[in-house]
Protein backbone atom coordinates (compact mmCIF):
# COMPACT_ATOMS: atom_id res chain seq x y z
CA UNK A 1 0.00 0.00 0.00
CA UNK A 2 1.34 3.34 -1.17
CA UNK A 3 0.32 6.36 0.76
CA UNK A 4 -0.10 9.81 -0.98
CA UNK A 5 0.28 13.55 0.86
CA UNK A 6 -2.43 15.18 -1.80
CA UNK A 7 -5.14 16.30 -0.73
CA UNK A 8 -6.30 18.03 2.73
CA UNK A 9 -3.47 19.29 4.83
CA UNK A 10 -4.27 17.09 7.74
CA UNK A 11 -1.10 15.14 7.54
CA UNK A 12 0.41 18.05 8.62
CA UNK A 13 -1.67 18.83 11.69
CA UNK A 14 -0.66 15.18 13.22
CA UNK A 15 2.84 15.86 11.85
CA UNK A 16 3.25 18.62 14.89
CA UNK A 17 2.69 16.48 17.34
CA UNK A 18 6.27 16.03 16.77
CA UNK A 19 7.30 19.33 17.60
CA UNK A 20 4.25 19.09 20.67
CA UNK A 21 6.65 16.30 22.31
CA UNK A 22 9.72 18.67 22.05
CA UNK A 23 8.15 21.21 23.36
CA UNK A 24 6.90 19.19 25.85
CA UNK A 25 10.42 17.92 26.69
CA UNK A 26 11.67 21.44 26.79
CA UNK A 27 9.01 22.82 29.03
CA UNK A 28 9.50 19.59 32.02
CA UNK A 29 12.85 19.88 31.63
CA UNK A 30 13.24 23.48 31.54
CA UNK A 31 15.37 23.71 28.85
CA UNK A 32 14.71 26.85 27.54
CA UNK A 33 14.73 25.58 23.67
CA UNK A 34 10.43 26.53 23.74
CA UNK A 35 11.26 29.73 20.89
CA UNK A 36 13.65 28.01 19.16
CA UNK A 37 11.74 24.96 18.67
CA UNK A 38 8.60 27.00 17.89
CA UNK A 39 10.72 29.12 15.29
CA UNK A 40 12.58 26.01 13.28
CA UNK A 41 8.85 24.29 12.95
CA UNK A 42 7.67 27.62 11.55
CA UNK A 43 10.77 28.62 9.26
CA UNK A 44 10.92 24.81 7.89
CA UNK A 45 7.08 24.22 7.24
CA UNK A 46 7.07 27.70 5.39
CA UNK A 47 10.29 27.49 3.83
CA UNK A 48 9.93 23.47 2.39
CA UNK A 49 6.31 24.36 1.46
CA UNK A 50 6.99 27.58 -0.33
CA UNK A 51 10.30 25.72 -2.29
CA UNK A 52 7.21 22.46 -3.15
CA UNK A 53 5.00 25.08 -4.70
CA UNK A 54 8.17 26.84 -6.58
CA UNK A 55 9.54 24.06 -7.84
CA UNK A 56 6.55 22.14 -8.96
CA UNK A 57 6.47 25.63 -10.94
CA UNK A 58 9.89 25.40 -12.56
CA UNK A 59 9.36 22.08 -13.20
CA UNK A 60 6.46 22.78 -15.51
CA UNK A 61 8.32 25.82 -16.95
CA UNK A 62 11.48 23.73 -17.27
CA UNK A 63 13.21 26.80 -18.52
CA UNK A 64 17.01 27.57 -18.27
CA UNK A 65 16.30 31.13 -16.61
CA UNK A 66 14.30 29.33 -13.66
CA UNK A 67 16.81 27.16 -12.97
CA UNK A 68 20.21 29.02 -12.82
CA UNK A 69 17.47 31.46 -10.76
CA UNK A 70 16.89 29.09 -8.45
CA UNK A 71 20.60 28.01 -7.88
CA UNK A 72 21.60 31.09 -7.65
CA UNK A 73 19.15 31.86 -4.55
CA UNK A 74 20.72 28.91 -2.83
CA UNK A 75 24.59 30.14 -3.81
CA UNK A 76 23.27 33.69 -2.01
CA UNK A 77 21.22 32.26 0.68
CA UNK A 78 24.02 29.34 1.65
CA UNK A 79 27.17 32.15 1.33
CA UNK A 80 24.57 34.57 3.56
CA UNK A 81 24.64 31.25 6.31
CA UNK A 82 28.11 30.83 6.02
CA UNK A 83 29.35 34.36 6.42
CA UNK A 84 27.43 34.27 9.71
CA UNK A 85 30.28 32.36 10.92
CA UNK A 86 32.63 35.59 10.32
CA UNK A 87 30.91 38.46 10.26
CA UNK A 88 34.25 40.12 11.59
CA UNK A 89 35.65 39.77 8.15
CA UNK A 90 34.69 41.95 5.91
CA UNK A 91 33.92 41.30 2.17
CA UNK A 92 33.68 37.47 2.94
CA UNK A 93 30.17 37.28 1.72
CA UNK A 94 30.96 37.53 -1.67
CA UNK A 95 34.50 35.45 -1.25
CA UNK A 96 32.12 32.44 -0.37
CA UNK A 97 29.67 33.02 -2.70
CA UNK A 98 32.35 32.90 -5.18
CA UNK A 99 33.73 30.25 -3.92
CA UNK A 100 30.24 27.79 -4.04
CA UNK A 101 29.63 29.24 -7.49
CA UNK A 102 32.64 27.85 -8.71
CA UNK A 103 32.28 24.78 -6.97
CA UNK A 104 28.63 24.34 -8.41
CA UNK A 105 29.83 25.22 -11.74
CA UNK A 106 32.53 22.51 -11.94
CA UNK A 107 30.70 19.67 -9.95
CA UNK A 108 27.46 19.80 -11.54
CA UNK A 109 29.08 21.28 -14.64
CA UNK A 110 31.25 17.58 -14.97
CA UNK A 111 27.73 15.58 -13.67
CA UNK A 112 26.32 16.64 -16.99
CA UNK A 113 29.15 16.49 -19.39
CA UNK A 114 30.15 13.25 -18.33
CA UNK A 115 26.34 12.39 -18.80
CA UNK A 116 25.87 11.09 -15.36
CA UNK A 117 22.91 12.98 -14.71
CA UNK A 118 20.12 14.86 -17.27
CA UNK A 119 20.40 18.79 -17.68
CA UNK A 120 16.40 18.56 -16.47
CA UNK A 121 14.85 20.41 -13.31
CA UNK A 122 14.10 17.26 -11.82
CA UNK A 123 17.85 16.71 -11.45
CA UNK A 124 19.55 19.86 -11.36
CA UNK A 125 17.54 21.67 -8.97
CA UNK A 126 18.01 18.87 -6.16
CA UNK A 127 21.41 17.76 -6.46
CA UNK A 128 22.65 21.34 -6.92
CA UNK A 129 21.00 22.48 -3.51
CA UNK A 130 22.94 19.20 -2.26
CA UNK A 131 26.23 19.85 -3.52
CA UNK A 132 25.88 24.04 -1.99
CA UNK A 133 24.33 22.61 0.96
CA UNK A 134 27.46 20.25 1.36
CA UNK A 135 29.93 22.81 0.51
CA UNK A 136 28.33 25.61 2.31
CA UNK A 137 29.10 23.19 5.55
CA UNK A 138 32.32 22.82 4.70
CA UNK A 139 33.14 26.44 4.22
CA UNK A 140 31.12 27.60 7.58
CA UNK A 141 33.46 24.61 9.55
CA UNK A 142 36.48 26.24 7.57
CA UNK A 143 35.59 29.72 8.82
CA UNK A 144 35.09 28.62 12.51
CA UNK A 145 38.32 26.90 12.11
CA UNK A 146 40.31 29.63 10.66
CA UNK A 147 39.42 31.83 13.29
CA UNK A 148 40.28 29.41 16.19
CA UNK A 149 43.47 28.69 14.53
CA UNK A 150 44.48 32.11 13.71
CA UNK A 151 43.91 32.84 17.61
CA UNK A 152 45.80 30.19 18.46
CA UNK A 153 48.69 30.28 16.19
CA UNK A 154 49.18 34.16 16.27
CA UNK A 155 52.87 33.75 17.90
CA UNK A 156 53.26 31.35 15.19
CA UNK A 157 52.69 33.90 12.31
CA UNK A 158 53.80 36.83 13.96
CA UNK A 159 56.98 34.62 14.32
CA UNK A 160 56.82 33.96 10.28
CA UNK A 161 55.81 37.76 9.84
CA UNK A 162 59.07 38.89 11.84
CA UNK A 163 61.37 36.32 9.95
CA UNK A 164 60.22 38.41 6.81
CA UNK A 165 57.56 35.96 5.74
CA UNK A 166 54.68 37.13 3.37
CA UNK A 167 50.99 36.76 4.80
CA UNK A 168 50.33 33.67 2.38
CA UNK A 169 53.78 32.18 3.84
CA UNK A 170 53.18 33.23 7.06
CA UNK A 171 49.42 32.03 7.60
CA UNK A 172 50.18 28.40 5.54
CA UNK A 173 50.56 25.38 8.44
CA UNK A 174 47.43 27.83 9.83
CA UNK A 175 45.21 27.31 6.51
CA UNK A 176 46.57 23.68 5.71
CA UNK A 177 45.10 23.01 9.35
CA UNK A 178 41.72 24.57 8.63
CA UNK A 179 41.31 23.12 5.34
CA UNK A 180 41.48 20.07 6.47
CA UNK A 181 39.25 20.07 9.63
CA UNK A 182 37.07 21.55 7.58
CA UNK A 183 36.93 18.13 4.79
CA UNK A 184 37.06 16.06 7.05
CA UNK A 185 33.64 15.34 7.89
CA UNK A 186 33.07 15.42 4.09
CA UNK A 187 34.97 12.25 3.73
CA UNK A 188 33.80 10.79 7.85
CA UNK A 189 30.02 10.71 6.61
CA UNK A 190 31.69 9.07 3.23
CA UNK A 191 33.33 6.47 5.72
CA UNK A 192 29.93 5.52 7.63
CA UNK A 193 27.29 5.92 5.02
CA UNK A 194 24.65 3.49 4.57
CA UNK A 195 26.04 1.70 7.74
CA UNK A 196 25.02 4.08 10.19
CA UNK A 197 22.19 6.55 7.97
CA UNK A 198 20.69 6.24 5.21
CA UNK A 199 20.77 9.62 3.38
CA UNK A 200 17.95 11.64 2.75
CA UNK A 201 17.92 11.36 -0.94
CA UNK A 202 18.01 7.86 -1.02
CA UNK A 203 15.50 7.40 1.75
CA UNK A 204 13.34 10.17 -0.04
CA UNK A 205 13.78 8.00 -3.61
CA UNK A 206 12.72 4.94 -2.03
CA UNK A 207 9.96 6.45 -0.46
CA UNK A 208 8.57 8.31 -3.66
CA UNK A 209 8.55 4.55 -4.86
CA UNK A 210 12.06 4.21 -6.81
CA UNK A 211 14.11 0.79 -6.47
CA UNK A 212 16.57 0.56 -3.43
CA UNK A 213 19.28 0.12 -6.59
CA UNK A 214 18.03 2.65 -8.64
CA UNK A 215 18.11 4.87 -5.55
CA UNK A 216 21.59 4.09 -4.17
CA UNK A 217 23.26 4.95 -7.29
CA UNK A 218 22.20 8.69 -7.16
CA UNK A 219 23.20 8.62 -4.03
CA UNK A 220 26.45 7.37 -4.52
CA UNK A 221 26.83 9.73 -7.31
CA UNK A 222 26.06 12.30 -5.17
CA UNK A 223 28.27 11.30 -2.30
CA UNK A 224 31.34 11.37 -4.52
CA UNK A 225 31.04 14.65 -6.08
CA UNK A 226 30.66 15.84 -2.67
CA UNK A 227 34.36 14.47 -2.13
CA UNK A 228 34.87 16.96 -5.37
CA UNK A 229 32.86 20.11 -4.04
CA UNK A 230 34.14 19.45 -0.44
CA UNK A 231 37.84 20.21 -1.87
CA UNK A 232 37.35 22.97 -4.24
CA UNK A 233 35.02 25.12 -1.96
CA UNK A 234 37.55 24.12 1.08
CA UNK A 235 40.92 25.53 -0.79
CA UNK A 236 39.11 28.24 -3.21
CA UNK A 237 37.98 30.09 0.22
CA UNK A 238 41.08 29.04 1.67
CA UNK A 239 42.62 31.42 -1.37
CA UNK A 240 40.21 34.20 -1.81
CA UNK A 241 39.93 34.64 2.38
CA UNK A 242 43.11 34.39 4.10
CA UNK A 243 44.28 37.73 3.70
CA UNK A 244 41.07 39.30 5.15
CA UNK A 245 42.65 38.06 8.69
CA UNK A 246 45.72 40.50 8.38
CA UNK A 247 45.00 44.41 8.05
CA UNK A 248 46.27 46.67 4.59
CA UNK A 249 49.69 46.41 6.45
CA UNK A 250 49.79 42.58 6.66
CA UNK A 251 49.70 42.31 10.26
CA UNK A 252 47.08 40.17 11.91
CA UNK A 253 43.73 41.72 13.10
CA UNK A 254 43.41 42.51 16.61
CA UNK B 1 70.43 53.27 8.65
CA UNK B 2 68.14 56.13 9.69
CA UNK B 3 64.86 55.77 12.04
CA UNK B 4 62.92 59.28 12.96
CA UNK B 5 60.13 58.55 15.44
CA UNK B 6 57.76 61.30 14.98
CA UNK B 7 54.65 61.82 17.62
CA UNK B 8 54.07 58.32 18.01
CA UNK B 9 51.11 57.71 19.88
CA UNK B 10 49.51 54.10 21.07
CA UNK B 11 46.08 54.04 23.29
CA UNK B 12 44.97 51.71 25.56
CA UNK B 13 41.30 51.71 24.53
CA UNK B 14 40.19 53.47 21.87
CA UNK B 15 36.72 54.06 22.82
CA UNK B 16 38.01 55.96 25.93
CA UNK B 17 40.64 57.72 24.25
CA UNK B 18 43.01 56.77 27.29
CA UNK B 19 46.78 56.68 25.99
CA UNK B 20 49.43 53.93 26.65
CA UNK B 21 52.21 56.55 25.55
CA UNK B 22 51.79 59.44 23.06
CA UNK B 23 53.92 62.03 21.71
CA UNK B 24 57.19 59.69 21.24
CA UNK B 25 59.62 61.80 19.31
CA UNK B 26 63.36 60.20 18.73
CA UNK B 27 65.56 59.06 15.95
CA UNK B 28 68.43 57.13 15.67
CA UNK B 29 71.05 58.48 12.96
CA UNK B 30 73.89 55.13 13.73
CA UNK B 31 74.50 52.02 14.78
CA UNK B 32 73.66 51.87 18.37
CA UNK B 33 72.24 49.67 21.10
CA UNK B 34 69.54 51.75 22.93
CA UNK B 35 67.94 49.86 25.98
CA UNK B 36 63.95 50.84 27.14
CA UNK B 37 63.54 50.98 30.63
CA UNK B 38 60.25 51.82 32.24
CA UNK B 39 58.17 50.53 35.17
CA UNK B 40 55.97 47.82 33.79
CA UNK B 41 52.67 49.10 31.67
CA UNK B 42 54.52 51.96 29.98
CA UNK B 43 54.16 50.75 26.78
CA UNK B 44 58.01 49.47 26.37
CA UNK B 45 57.12 46.38 24.02
CA UNK B 46 53.85 48.10 22.81
CA UNK B 47 56.70 50.78 21.33
CA UNK B 48 58.96 47.57 19.99
CA UNK B 49 56.14 46.03 18.16
CA UNK B 50 54.84 48.63 16.37
CA UNK B 51 58.32 49.27 15.06
CA UNK B 52 58.37 45.83 14.11
CA UNK B 53 54.91 46.58 12.48
CA UNK B 54 53.40 43.96 14.44
CA UNK B 55 50.61 46.51 15.85
CA UNK B 56 49.36 50.11 14.03
CA UNK B 57 50.19 53.38 16.25
CA UNK B 58 47.10 55.17 16.87
CA UNK B 59 49.28 58.62 16.58
CA UNK B 60 52.29 59.38 14.48
CA UNK B 61 54.41 57.73 12.50
CA UNK B 62 58.40 56.24 11.83
CA UNK B 63 60.48 56.94 9.21
CA UNK B 64 62.96 54.38 8.03
CA UNK B 65 65.62 55.63 5.69
CA UNK B 66 63.80 58.44 5.06
CA UNK B 67 60.39 56.47 3.87
CA UNK B 68 57.51 57.00 5.81
CA UNK B 69 56.05 53.53 7.34
CA UNK B 70 53.20 53.12 5.26
CA UNK B 71 55.21 53.80 2.33
CA UNK B 72 57.36 50.41 2.66
CA UNK B 73 56.71 47.23 2.08
CA UNK B 74 55.55 45.70 5.32
CA UNK B 75 57.35 42.41 4.51
CA UNK B 76 60.92 44.72 3.46
CA UNK B 77 60.49 46.46 6.69
CA UNK B 78 60.03 43.49 8.72
CA UNK B 79 63.75 42.23 6.94
CA UNK B 80 65.38 45.48 8.33
CA UNK B 81 63.55 45.62 11.53
CA UNK B 82 63.38 42.10 12.89
CA UNK B 83 61.22 41.94 16.35
CA UNK B 84 62.29 38.89 18.72
CA UNK B 85 59.58 38.27 21.25
CA UNK B 86 59.91 37.48 24.67
CA UNK B 87 57.81 34.38 24.63
CA UNK B 88 59.95 32.29 22.23
CA UNK B 89 57.23 30.52 20.18
CA UNK B 90 58.86 27.42 18.07
CA UNK B 91 57.38 26.46 14.96
CA UNK B 92 56.73 23.25 13.46
CA UNK B 93 59.29 20.91 13.05
CA UNK B 94 62.66 20.48 14.31
CA UNK B 95 65.07 22.58 15.34
CA UNK B 96 67.16 22.08 12.66
CA UNK B 97 63.57 23.21 10.29
CA UNK B 98 63.66 26.55 12.30
CA UNK B 99 67.26 27.28 12.35
CA UNK B 100 66.16 27.02 8.37
CA UNK B 101 63.46 29.26 8.41
CA UNK B 102 64.78 32.39 7.28
CA UNK B 103 66.88 29.96 4.45
CA UNK B 104 63.55 28.06 3.28
CA UNK B 105 60.79 31.74 3.69
CA UNK B 106 63.62 33.89 1.30
CA UNK B 107 65.11 30.78 -0.80
CA UNK B 108 68.58 31.68 0.50
CA UNK B 109 70.86 28.98 0.81
CA UNK B 110 71.47 27.63 4.77
CA UNK B 111 74.39 29.07 6.32
CA UNK B 112 75.47 26.08 8.20
CA UNK B 113 78.23 27.65 9.54
CA UNK B 114 77.43 30.38 10.91
CA UNK B 115 74.28 28.63 12.31
CA UNK B 116 76.34 26.20 14.06
CA UNK B 117 78.77 29.29 15.01
CA UNK B 118 75.85 31.03 17.14
CA UNK B 119 74.55 27.91 18.47
CA UNK B 120 77.44 27.29 20.05
CA UNK B 121 78.23 30.98 21.27
CA UNK B 122 75.05 29.98 22.99
CA UNK B 123 76.27 27.11 24.68
CA UNK B 124 73.93 24.90 22.27
CA UNK B 125 76.40 22.75 20.39
CA UNK B 126 75.36 20.18 22.33
CA UNK B 127 71.37 19.81 20.84
CA UNK B 128 70.58 17.71 18.21
CA UNK B 129 69.18 19.54 15.40
CA UNK B 130 66.93 16.60 14.38
CA UNK B 131 65.18 17.24 17.65
CA UNK B 132 61.70 18.46 17.57
CA UNK B 133 61.95 22.07 18.83
CA UNK B 134 58.71 21.77 20.77
CA UNK B 135 60.64 19.58 23.05
CA UNK B 136 63.27 21.89 23.71
CA UNK B 137 63.50 23.64 27.32
CA UNK B 138 62.31 27.18 27.82
CA UNK B 139 65.66 28.28 28.14
CA UNK B 140 66.79 26.56 24.89
CA UNK B 141 63.76 27.64 22.90
CA UNK B 142 64.66 31.47 23.76
CA UNK B 143 68.27 31.05 22.70
CA UNK B 144 67.23 28.77 19.64
CA UNK B 145 64.57 32.07 18.31
CA UNK B 146 67.48 34.10 18.68
CA UNK B 147 69.94 32.66 16.88
CA UNK B 148 66.54 32.12 14.26
CA UNK B 149 66.32 35.87 13.95
CA UNK B 150 69.85 36.37 13.80
CA UNK B 151 70.03 34.30 10.34
CA UNK B 152 68.12 37.13 8.95
CA UNK B 153 70.89 39.18 9.38
CA UNK B 154 69.05 42.42 9.49
CA UNK B 155 70.47 46.13 10.45
CA UNK B 156 68.17 46.68 13.75
CA UNK B 157 66.84 43.91 16.13
CA UNK B 158 63.90 44.77 18.45
CA UNK B 159 64.86 42.69 21.48
CA UNK B 160 61.92 42.25 24.11
CA UNK B 161 63.54 40.89 27.13
CA UNK B 162 64.85 37.92 25.44
CA UNK B 163 67.40 37.59 27.99
CA UNK B 164 64.52 37.05 30.94
CA UNK B 165 64.12 33.71 30.79
CA UNK B 166 67.88 32.53 30.60
CA UNK B 167 70.51 31.76 33.16
CA UNK B 168 72.92 33.59 34.54
CA UNK B 169 75.47 31.78 32.26
CA UNK B 170 73.34 31.75 28.81
CA UNK B 171 72.12 35.41 29.56
CA UNK B 172 75.63 36.44 29.68
CA UNK B 173 76.58 34.54 26.35
CA UNK B 174 73.88 35.89 24.84
CA UNK B 175 74.44 39.37 25.80
CA UNK B 176 77.86 39.13 24.63
CA UNK B 177 76.50 37.56 21.76
CA UNK B 178 74.24 40.85 20.72
CA UNK B 179 77.15 43.09 21.95
CA UNK B 180 79.66 41.21 19.77
CA UNK B 181 77.11 41.29 16.31
CA UNK B 182 76.80 44.92 16.97
CA UNK B 183 80.32 45.88 17.07
CA UNK B 184 80.87 43.39 14.19
CA UNK B 185 78.37 44.19 11.92
CA UNK B 186 76.89 47.45 13.23
CA UNK B 187 73.31 46.06 13.49
CA UNK B 188 71.43 48.40 15.65
CA UNK B 189 69.93 46.88 18.79
CA UNK B 190 66.85 48.34 20.56
CA UNK B 191 65.96 46.20 23.58
CA UNK B 192 63.67 46.38 26.23
CA UNK B 193 65.28 45.28 29.29
CA UNK B 194 64.14 45.02 33.03
CA UNK B 195 67.94 44.47 34.04
CA UNK B 196 69.23 47.55 34.98
CA UNK B 197 72.94 45.68 34.80
CA UNK B 198 72.20 44.55 31.86
CA UNK B 199 71.53 48.05 30.13
CA UNK B 200 74.10 49.47 32.24
CA UNK B 201 77.00 47.06 30.33
CA UNK B 202 75.46 46.67 27.27
CA UNK B 203 73.40 49.81 25.97
CA UNK B 204 75.11 53.02 24.78
CA UNK B 205 71.74 55.08 24.93
CA UNK B 206 68.95 54.47 27.30
CA UNK B 207 65.08 55.34 26.42
CA UNK B 208 62.92 55.85 29.47
CA UNK B 209 59.16 55.76 29.62
CA UNK B 210 57.45 56.70 32.05
CA UNK B 211 54.27 58.92 32.53
CA UNK B 212 52.54 57.86 29.34
CA UNK B 213 55.82 59.45 27.32
CA UNK B 214 59.61 58.90 26.36
CA UNK B 215 60.71 60.36 29.60
CA UNK B 216 64.01 60.57 28.71
CA UNK B 217 66.37 59.76 25.64
CA UNK B 218 70.19 60.54 26.40
CA UNK B 219 73.10 58.35 26.69
CA UNK B 220 73.68 55.25 29.33
CA UNK B 221 76.19 56.71 31.43
CA UNK B 222 74.65 59.70 31.62
CA UNK B 223 70.65 58.12 32.89
CA UNK B 224 72.73 56.06 35.35
CA UNK B 225 74.84 58.73 36.79
CA UNK B 226 72.15 61.73 36.83
CA UNK B 227 68.64 60.77 35.41
CA UNK B 228 66.77 63.98 35.02
CA UNK B 229 63.32 63.04 35.66
CA UNK B 230 62.11 62.56 39.30
CA UNK B 231 60.68 59.38 38.07
CA UNK B 232 64.00 58.00 36.55
CA UNK B 233 65.67 58.50 39.68
CA UNK B 234 63.04 56.62 41.79
CA UNK B 235 62.94 53.61 39.18
CA UNK B 236 66.96 53.52 39.27
CA UNK B 237 66.28 53.80 43.04
CA UNK B 238 64.07 50.88 43.42
CA UNK B 239 66.41 49.03 40.95
CA UNK B 240 69.06 49.23 42.94
CA UNK B 241 67.44 48.21 46.01
CA UNK B 242 65.96 45.07 44.10
CA UNK B 243 69.45 43.93 43.06
CA UNK B 244 70.95 44.53 46.50
CA UNK B 245 67.68 42.40 47.87
CA UNK B 246 68.53 39.57 45.02
CA UNK B 247 72.65 39.72 46.56
CA UNK B 248 71.74 39.19 50.09
CA UNK B 249 69.60 36.36 48.88
CA UNK B 250 72.28 34.89 46.81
Amino acid sequence: MTHTFTGSYMWLFFAYAFVFIALLLSVWQKLGLEKDILIGTIRSTVQLLAIGYVLNFVFAADSVWFILLIILMMILVASWNAASRAKHLSGIFWRISLSLAITEIITMGLLVVLGLVSPTPQYLIPMSGMIIGSSMIVTSLFLTHMNREVEASRGEIETLLCLGATTRQAVHVVLKRAVKASMIPTFDTMKTIGLVQLPGMMTGMIVAGASPIEAVRYQILIMLSFSSSAAISAVLISMLSYQLWFTRDSMLHS
Amino acid sequence: MTIKIEALGKQIDSSTSTWLFRDVNTSIMEPTIIGILGKSGQGKSTLLRILGRLLPPDAGTVFLEKKEMSLWDARAWRMKISYVAQQAVMLPGSVEDNLQTVSTLHQRPFDKKLASDLMEQLYMEEIDWSKPAAQLSGGEKQRLALVRSLLLQPPVLLLDEVTASLDTKSKQAAERLLVDLHHQTGTTLIWVTHDLEEARVACKRIWFMANHQLAEDTECEAFFHSPQSVEAREFLQDGNVHAALSEVQR
